[in-house]
């Protein structure tokens, strides 16, 4: 029960407090929770059967693996880098469950790339820059064949990009260009990288590991990772549904950086096509599933063409895939 | 209290009640592996969840 009078309290120290019912009742506040109470450590972690699996698969298999799994390490160590922008716009829009849960958000990051620094290090052997770099697959620059789409950088060029612009509208101090700008960067990070790119990829690790009969523990850390991915989307679905609420202007924002990086996602997934006996047809049609789940969401309506684009079975071009 | 999963695939009208969000979460798994050849995240089945 309240022992102090409401009116004699001094605003000023009334905004020094931030909880409140609703908000610890909330969907977000809900997302920290379940973030702690599910939390995993590398170090619990067994890395022996997947260092003997090593040692008996050939060269054809390393490379392969190794391709998809130094992508994933560089992955995981760019978007814990990026997402800072996010966390200081939840600030300034007073949004402090966002801030509270993007606590556990990037704790997870790094956990993720921790994960994958672990298993290089006591599976294949190498963790300075200089020996993972050897493995990592340069493609120079992908072509489309039949001209019509470009592909980009998402990590290293659009996160940074969307990320600065979400720095400077939150320096800047103007609501509802900090709300715009917060879409644009969730939409990029959360709905475009990891809600859809980096899905295919997470099971075709899977799929694959479990063809070879190896690598428990790698399968077990992508599961892992799952887990802690599936807040970090919908937490990114979520506020975005909340903004375009607040301002429908905002959806072509999400439209607008789908767009930018179409051939990214009309492509085929990195290892679609290396890894023998993979069925191509099932991971685009993945794609088109998180796509369409992502827009529900995010309460938007899906680009139809889009769609089209990314179950056109000629368009077949092999996009590199970073993770998320 | 009971919980209700419907699938949201389009074209899909499958519905699933069970008593308790541990148990819906498994046989939606279940099911978008089944009838959609793909998998769904736990975090994704409980945000679309109703109460019975």
């Amino acid at each position: 029960m309240a022992t102090t009078e409401r009116q004699s309290l001094d605003p000023d120290v009334v905004r020094k407090f931030h909880f409140t019912r609703e908000m610890i009742e909330g969907p977000v506040y809900r997302k920290y929770q379940k973030a702690i109470r599910k939390f995993w450590s590398v170090e619990d972690l067994d890395f022996t059967q997947d260092a003997e699996d090593w040692t008996r698969i050939d060269d054809e298999r390393k490379r392969g693996l190794l391709g998809v799994t130094v992508r994933f390490l560089a992955g995981e160590q760019n978007v814990t880098d990026e997402l800072v922008p996010m966390l200081t716009a939840s600030h300034a829009l007073n949004r402090f469950d966002w801030t509270v849960y993007l606590s556990t958000f990037l704790m997870e990051e790094a956990k993720h790339s921790e994960f994958f620094m672990r298993w290089h290090d006591r599976v294949v052997g190498v963790l300075e820059p200089e020996e993972v770099a050897q493995h990592f697959l340069v493609r120079g620059k992908t072509i489309d064949p039949s001209g019509r789409f470009e592909v980009r950088d998402v990590l290293h060029e659009a996160l940074p990009y969307y990320g600065r612009q979400l720095m400077e509208a939150t320096m800047g101090g103007i609501e509802a260009e900090i709300e715009r700008a917060f879409v644009a960067f969730s939409a990029a990070y959360n709905a475009f990288v990891e809600g859809v790119l980096t899905m295919p990829s997470y099971e075709i690790v899977i799929d694959t590991t479990t063809s070879w009969n190896a690598f428990p523990t790698l399968r077990q850390g992508f599961k892992l990772i799952l887990m802690d991915e599936g807040r970090h989307i919908t937490f990114g679905t979520y506020a975005t549904r909340v903004l375009i609420e607040k301002d429908p202007s905002y959806e072509e924002e999400v439209h607008k950086v789908f767009d930018a990086y179409r051939g990214n996602i009309v492509g085929l997934v990195e290892y679609q096509k290396a890894v023998p006996g993979l069925d191509l047809q099932k991971y685009q049609t993945m794609k088109v599933r998180h796509y369409r789940n992502r827009c529900r969401e995010m309460g938007i309506t899906p680009d139809e063409t889009l769609i089209e684009q990314i179950l056109d079975p000629s368009i077949d071009f092999v996009v590199g895939v970073e993770a998320g | 209290m009971a919980k209700r999963w419907t699938c949201v695939e389009a074209g899909c009208e499958y519905e699933l009640v069970a008593p308790d969000v541990e148990s819906v979460v498994k046989g939606a798994q279940e099911h978008i592996a089944e009838a959609h050849s793909s998998f769904e995240l736990e975090e994704m089945i409980e945000d679309v969840l109703e109460d019975v």
